[in-house]
């Protein structure tokens, strides 16, 4: 069962042009929701969906729209397609090869929350992505799909691209939000959330590129037929990113529920080389790691998360036996330490100095006593080490450095001693 | 007051936000793809366009990693070093690329042909090792390709690049089918896009 | 006040005011949580995260921050758990790691808030050994402040204060994460009128003062509350010195005043106290027409001698007086006694011809207090440009108009506030009272002004005159017109430190002590009973008078207090030509200024810091200032000079010390009446006294009327007016901020550029009804066309005196 990459799969050479969008019943789901349903009655069937975001935190997608507050207007919505954790790149695909699924479903969304004001914020390294999406705007403003008016139904709808420019943290809507504001993309803390005060100080949705995909389909079939889809709390498909040391690394959208194991296997082929699993990272380059025996957990939220990790943003990366986890933590540390904005100490001078600690006991300069200083620098950026991580930061990112740390030293401690020197004893 | 600053592409995208100070994104890859880079110049003509001091907009500039503050040349060479890449030769990549450009990571040749740096995730990791050049990506590059294609770029010097044809040339595994090939490209280290007016044919 | 809630702070309950922040209501209930980026007068912002408490609001414990969390009924907070106390310890060593620990060289070291942290709950040792950042250091980043980015801890509590604050942004964050720094762009220093205040609340090291770079440790310092002498703002101040020597200012919060902050010019305008150039001893022209230094007794038997001989010669009104408004209010009385009972003349002005009708200022009703600012729905400023002449009332109708207020702007040219106005509107000078008939009426661009003063009361009007070639009726026209407003209140505005307590000791010739009109017999007579002598009953000259006076001939001895009419006298030349034609000046200063210098006798004076007195501000608010420091040489406390000088003319004063006057005038002076030393002490909650206007308590009523102040129209109109930085003396012997003041310049509007071929740096000559200027030009789009602005009193581009038309000639 797919949705999102049915298009795609069945025309490869047009699946992102108005023309082929058209004649696979494309913006008739977003005509019947404006002219044939209410906004309410368009919310109520997303609710039914229990669609839950797609960016990674995975919050109810329905409820969300629930927390605008009644009377305040303008409204905005605002789709994150600042796609960026590593091992994510679902949302490019979609952005690339089918942007007017998107387009629809930000019209269908933009009408259920009564917002005429939307923008599309993608990252200033999808170029490509960006012109498809670009243009399919271009052809539904010309078709009158987008602007005012829409479908006659009276409903009028700006949508804007906005591009990025090179910052990890902007996926974090809050940081989106200052960043399309014109300011340094820090997040802001939270509350109010951007529902009660967002873009400007108004009201918005921040929902994901993947998430507002579904849109189109849920509102054809029902969001009755969406939930029933996949186990409770999983419901519906999921474009996952596979990479890593796999026979065939791609995107593969699934009804969740098999496990781990089986997910490598049919989909990606299985390890390189026929090589063992020595740990793979379940969502995304935040969520803390999986090993070899942790294959059979089943892909549904609420398993990865009771086994300590997140489904995230459906990022799956398989490291084999080969793997120095040394490295890979150091890759994945030193990739938060860059995207840290900087404004909150514990983040920004936390995880450099994790990243100096792991790049320290990389070059073979590595002390016995930096494995407790790692978990306890670590501990002062997410308390007591746990998942899904305390803070003393203001946003995630800071615990999402601590993950690789945590995994290696809890799954690994031995291979990381073994690369610290013996102590050279004082003449 | 700059030509480029009062073009009507500037007034089209101070345009299309409710506040003109959330066009300073957007106006900074302009001044950019005029300067070629930020200088103090570029800085305050969009600070003068968006009604900020030149600090609040160095603020911005330069927390974005695309805005380049620097002169760089006329190719800019992005090595993904992220966890995918990482673990399939991203650093076996980059020391190929740095070896033939003879650029180190982060600095610019003196004819100003080549910048070379690391970056984190590009979203191409079912495509690990990937590169970027003016942010056109190609995907699958081992160390020999990636070496040919900097000749690549030195012999042919194209105006523009486009993403297609590398990936054509010197690409490997895709993170998925990329359906029918383009030939719009960047010419410059900016993101090529329509609203930019930064969009080359590749030849 | 909102609804009180209760919260439980480490176990005991406490009643705090709902949706308060923690960080301030456990602090207000005894429990100080320890902070960086958190300042009381800027929005949370939970970045340093020093501050991170337990929060348990029913779901369990919850580490956050306690300056972004509002007290909600019921919350149980812990500041001392293992949890929190590892957290703070954890962000105070993720604080040190980068920063260089250079305490015994840095200037905060013993007033630091990171080493007073690190010293009570630091790690003993570092476990950091990878390499700390490193930057240059110190850059200077303005005339006046230095950066020290490796001891910076990115709490933004600088950049946040010139944006959300002072509203000019020339700080700002650069680079991201691990490689955050503060910084400037190149060629755009720091260079904004509050950067001072950036220094006070760094919490580290990284942002210091050049005026006060490596001057004294913290605990040599002696320190005492006073009231800044610079404007008649009264922001108060700690004065702290080493040695008898002023070291610095430093802005204290005070609620109503300044809520801790000051202009550049107050904090840094301590060093002419330390002059070398200061009067150590009284001068008299000798007969080569030099000065020659003499003892006490010597100049105040000239004195006495010279005075007895013009009053014989030509009675008392032979004698006037000038100056009063830079004093305090002691001095003010005891000059305007001197003047009134034992010389006997009614010739005395604290005002130099730049100010406004003394009855509008002491006695408009009603009166509007700072605090009403915050509480404006919609303020009017017509008067001087606030960001120039009162800094730091700019920042409070900022802060007024950030938070909502409707604020509107009526000047000629673009003023600090127009950034931050809802309306804003330009006129030629000498068209103000078409602008005000315009306004009366709503028409045209002014009908969205009117709307907002008809309709978004309470209105706050502050009021006074843009340039000193307006009309200053037409502020009491304005005046006429915003007192009908619903709900209105007026704040007069003139900007000379203690004009409001010169005026209310009496010092103009329609003014008697304590808001009492000087027409009034019955205010007279009971003033002659308290000073047992009579009140000469001649109505008196104001300073215009007093200067035409002297030249003359009709006046002929001039008595200057703190006074430098040749500098401030709007038409210096006049001024000039006054003094130069006296018979005797004799001026009690505390330096050589261009007027003390064309004097015969020379009395050095104590000021600031010096002496203790009170001192009365634009509200009406009544503050104490205090001595910390001996004056120089032989220098004395004003009051007792004139003291001196009543003695020696035979009489007395009566005055022993200032806080014998200050009875005194509790006693005799209406308005002041009551007035305790002991009720103006400093303290927790202590803000001054503001003396009443209401009807019944204050003695003068003074109701606004429509003067019908005629328009005048001239081919091109000078505005004249002042910038903070200018060549008065204060700003000329502190030398950090002598090379502040921008000079004189000939602004033009870019239109008027082009229709007299005046480009942008040409030189022109100005010429006005008094003499003429050479000046450089610059085009000001935001200047009215038809005008052209020469800022007053600097040091070159004085002489063209006030009067409305100017002509220009192109020089080059």
């Amino acid at each position: 069962m797919k949705i999102l990459t049915t298009r795609m799969e069945a025309h490869p050479s047009d699946s992102h042009t108005m023309e082929r969008y058209l004649a696979t019943d494309g913006y008739v789901a977003a005509r019947t929701a404006l002219t044939s349903m209410t906004p309410a009655a368009v919310h109520e069937e997303v609710k039914a969906s229990n669609l839950r975001g797609r960016g990674g935190a995975g919050f109810p997608c329905g409820v969300k729209w629930g927390f605008l507050p009644p009377d305040t207007r303008p409204r905005y919505l605002v789709v994150n397609g600042d796609e960026s954790e590593p091992g994510t790149f679902k949302d490019r695909q979609l952005l690339e090869r089918d942007p007017h699924q998107l387009i629809e479903g930000i019209i269908i969304a933009a009408y259920a929350i009564d917002c005429h004001r939307a923008f599309i914020y993608i990252r200033g390294e999808y170029p490509k992505p960006a012109r498809r999406v670009e243009q399919a705007l271009a052809e539904a403003y010309a078709a009158g799909y987008l602007g005012r008016d829409i479908f006659g139904s009276g409903f009028d709808l700006e949508l804007t691209l906005h591009l990025g420019a090179g910052a990890y943290i902007c996926g974090e809507e809050t940081a989106l939000l200052n960043s399309l504001e014109g300011k340094r993309g820090e997040p802001r803390i939270k509350p109010p959330f951007p529902a009660v005060e967002g873009l400007y100080g108004k009201p918005t949705i921040v929902n994901n590129v993947e998430t507002l995909s579904n849109m189109p389909w849920i509102v054809t079939n029902g969001g009755a037929a969406y939930a029933a889809l996949g186990p409770e709390g999983s419901a519906g498909t999921r474009l996952f990113s596979l990479s890593g040391h796999v026979r065939k690394p791609g995107n593969y959208e699934i009804v969740m529920g098999m496990t781990f194991g089986e997910f490598i296997e049919q989909h990606g082929g299985g390890v390189r080389e026929g090589r063992e699993v020595k740990c793979f990272i379940p969502g995304g380059a935040s969520a803390p790691w999986f090993t070899g025996d942790q294959l059979d957990i089943p892909i549904t939220i609420d398993d990865v998360g009771k086994a300590g990790s997140m489904l995230g943003s459906g990022a799956i990366v398989v490291m084999d036996e080969t793997t120095n986890v040394v490295a890979a933590a150091h890759s994945i540390v030193s990739f938060f330490a860059h995207e840290s904005c900087g404004q909150c100490t514990p983040c920004r001078e936390g995880t450099s100095w994790l990243e100096m600690v792991l790049a320290r006991i990389l070059r073979g300069e590595g002390r016995a006593v930096d494995l407790d200083l790692l978990l306890d620098v670590s501990d002062n950026i997410a308390p007591g080490l746990g998942w899904p991580p305390k803070m003393t930061t203001i946003c995630p990112l800071g615990p999402s450095a601590v993950s690789p740390v945590t995994s290696i030293l809890r799954h690994f401690r031995d291979e990381v001693a073994a690369m610290i020197p013996a102590e050279v004893p004082v003449a | 007051m700059a030509e480029w600053s009062s073009s009507s592409r500037v007034d089209k995208i101070i345009a299309s936000y409710p506040d003109r100070k959330s066009a300073v994104m957007p106006l900074l890859y302009l001044a950019m793809a005029e300067h070629g880079y930020l200088p103090d110049r570029a800085i305050r003509e969009v600070a003068e366009l968006v009604g900020m001091t030149p600090v609040q907009v160095s603020a911005v500039a330069t927390f974005y990693t695309m805005y380049k503050r620097e002169e760089t040349g006329r190719y800019l060479l992005s090595v993904c070093t992220s966890i995918s890449c990482a673990v399939l030769g991203a650093a076996d990549v980059l020391h190929a690329v740095e070896d033939a450009t003879g650029v180190p990571a982060g600095e610019t040749d003196a004819e100003r042909v080549f910048s070379v740096e690391h970056v984190e995730c590009i979203g191409a990791c079912g495509g690990a090792p990937a590169i970027q050049v003016n942010y056109e990506l190609v995907e699958g590059v081992g160390v020999e390709k990636a070496r040919e294609l900097v000749q690549w770029l030195r012999d042919g010097e194209p105006q523009v690049v486009n993403g297609d044809e590398m990936q054509a040339l010197f690409g490997g595994q895709r993170s998925f089918d990329w359906g029918p090939a383009e030939t719009a490209g960047a010419g410059g280290p900016v993101p090529a896009l329509e609203s930019l007016g930064t969009v080359g044919e590749a030849g | 006040m909102p609804d009180p809630v209760k919260v439980t702070i480490d176990g005991a309950e406490h009643e705090v005011p709902g949706g308060s922040l923690l960080i301030q209501a456990a602090q207000d209930t005894g429990t100080y949580i320890p902070r960086f980026c958190w300042h009381p007068r800027m929005k949370p912002v939970g970045m340093c995260r020093m501050c991170l408490v337990e929060v348990d609001t029913g779901r369990g414990p919850l580490l956050t921050t306690s300056c972004t969390m509002p007290c909600t009924d019921g919350m149980v907070v812990s500041t001392k758990s293992e949890t929190v106390k590892k957290a703070q310890e954890g962000v105070l060593e993720f604080l040190l790691i980068n920063h260089p620990l250079d305490c015994p060289v840095c200037d905060r070291g013993g007033e630091c808030p990171l080493q007073d942290q690190t010293m009570a709950y630091g790690p003993g040792e570092s476990r950091f050994v990878e390499e700390k950042r490193h930057f240059e250091k110190p850059i200077d980043i303005s005339e006046l402040v230095l950066l020290d980015r490796e001891r910076c801890i990115l709490c933004a509590r600088c950049t946040r204060f010139s944006d959300e604050i002072s509203g000019d942004p020339l700080i700002e964050f650069q680079d991201r994460g691990n490689y955050t720094q503060v910084l400037t762009f190149p060629d755009e220093p720091f260079r904004s009128y509050f950067s001072g205040n950036t220094v006070q609340i760094c919490p580290v090291g990284a942002l210091t003062a050049r005026p006060y770079r490596f001057r004294a440790r913290p605990w040599d310092l002696e320190a005492v509350e006073s009231t800044c002498p610079h404007c008649s703002v009264g922001c108060r101040i700690s004065v702290q010195s080493s040695q008898n020597q002023v070291l610095r200012f430093l802005g204290v919060d005070n609620e109503p005043t300044n809520q801790g902050w000051l202009c550049d010019k107050g904090r840094f305008g301590f060093e002419y106290i330390g002059s070398p150039e200061r009067l150590t001893v009284p001068l008299v022209r000798g007969e080569d027409g030099e000065f020659e230094e003499t003892t006490w007794n010597g100049a105040l038997t000239v004195v006495s001698q010279w005075l007895g001989d013009i009053i014989a010669e030509h009675g008392p009104d032979g004698v006037a007086g000038l100056g009063g408004a830079r004093g305090t209010n002691e001095d003010a009385y005891a000059f305007g006694k001197l003047l009134r009972a034992v010389i006997g003349t009614n010739h005395l002005d604290a005002q130099l011809d730049d100010g406004l009708n003394p009855q509008f200022l002491s006695a408009v009703t009603p009166r509007a207090s700072i605090p009403d600012l915050d509480s404006a729905g919609t303020i009017l400023v017509w008067g001087p440009d606030l960001k120039e002449e009162l800094p730091v009332l700019y920042l409070r109708v900022r802060q007024a108009a950030q938070e909502g207020a409707n604020l509107i702007i009526i000047h000629p040219r673009h003023t600090g506030l127009h950034d931050v106005a809802s309306h804003t509107a330009s006129y030629v000078p000498g068209r103000g009272p078409e602008a005000l008939a315009a306004l009366r009426a709503g028409s045209d661009e002014m009908a969205e002004a009117r709307r907002l003063l008809m309709s978004e009361g309470p209105v706050v009007g502050l009021i006074g005159r843009t340039g000193y070639t307006e009309d200053p009726m037409l502020a009491e026209a304005v005046a006429a017109f915003v007192r009908d407003l619903p709900q209105a209140s007026i704040m007069p505005l003139a900007r000379r430190s203690n004009v409001f307590g010169a005026l209310d000791m009496g010092l103009a010739p329609s003014l008697l002590p304590g808001r009492a009109a000087f027409a009034s017999p019955e205010a007279r007579s009971a003033l002659a009973a308290e000073w047992a002598t009579p009140i000469p009953e001649s109505t008196g000259r104001d300073a215009a008078g007093i200067i035409s006076g002297l030249t003359a001939g009709q006046i002929h001895g001039l008595l200057l207090f703190g006074a430098d009419p040749v500098r401030d006298f709007p038409d210096q030349a006049a001024a000039r030509a006054a003094l130069e034609q006296a018979n005797l000046v004799v001026a009690v200063d505390q330096f050589l200024t261009d007027s003390s210098r064309l004097a015969d006798v020379v009395l050095p004076a104590e000021g600031f810091t010096e002496t203790d007195g009170t001192v009365t501000n634009l509200e009406g608010r009544v503050q104490k200032v205090a001595r910390l420091v001996a004056g120089p040489g032989q220098s004395r406390p004003p009051w007792s000079i004139f003291e001196d000088i009543a003695v020696s003319l035979g009489s007395s004063l009566g005055a022993v010390s200032a806080e014998a006057i200050q009875k005194e005038i509790a006693e005799v002076v209406p308005a002041y009446r009551g007035l305790t030393w002991e009720q103006l002490e400093w303290g927790p909650g202590r803000e001054g006294v503001v003396i009443p206007t209401s009807a019944g308590e204050q003695p003068l009523r003074y109701v606004p009327v429509d003067i019908g102040v005629p328009a005048q129209t001239a081919r091109l109109a000078l505005h004249s007016a002042r910038t903070l930085y200018d060549d008065g003396v204060h700003v000329r012997f502190s030398l950090s901020l002598a090379r502040l003041a921008p000079g004189a310049y000939a602004f033009v509007n870019p239109a008027d550029g082009a229709r007299l071929g005046i480009a942008d740096g040409a030189l022109v000559r100005v010429t006005g009804a008094a003499g003429s200027a050479d000046l450089e030009v610059r085009h000001d789009p935001t200047l009215a066309a038809g005008a052209v602005y020469v800022p007053f009193n600097q040091e070159d581009g004085g002489g063209i005196g006030d009067a409305l038309e100017v002509k220009l000639e192109v020089l080059s």
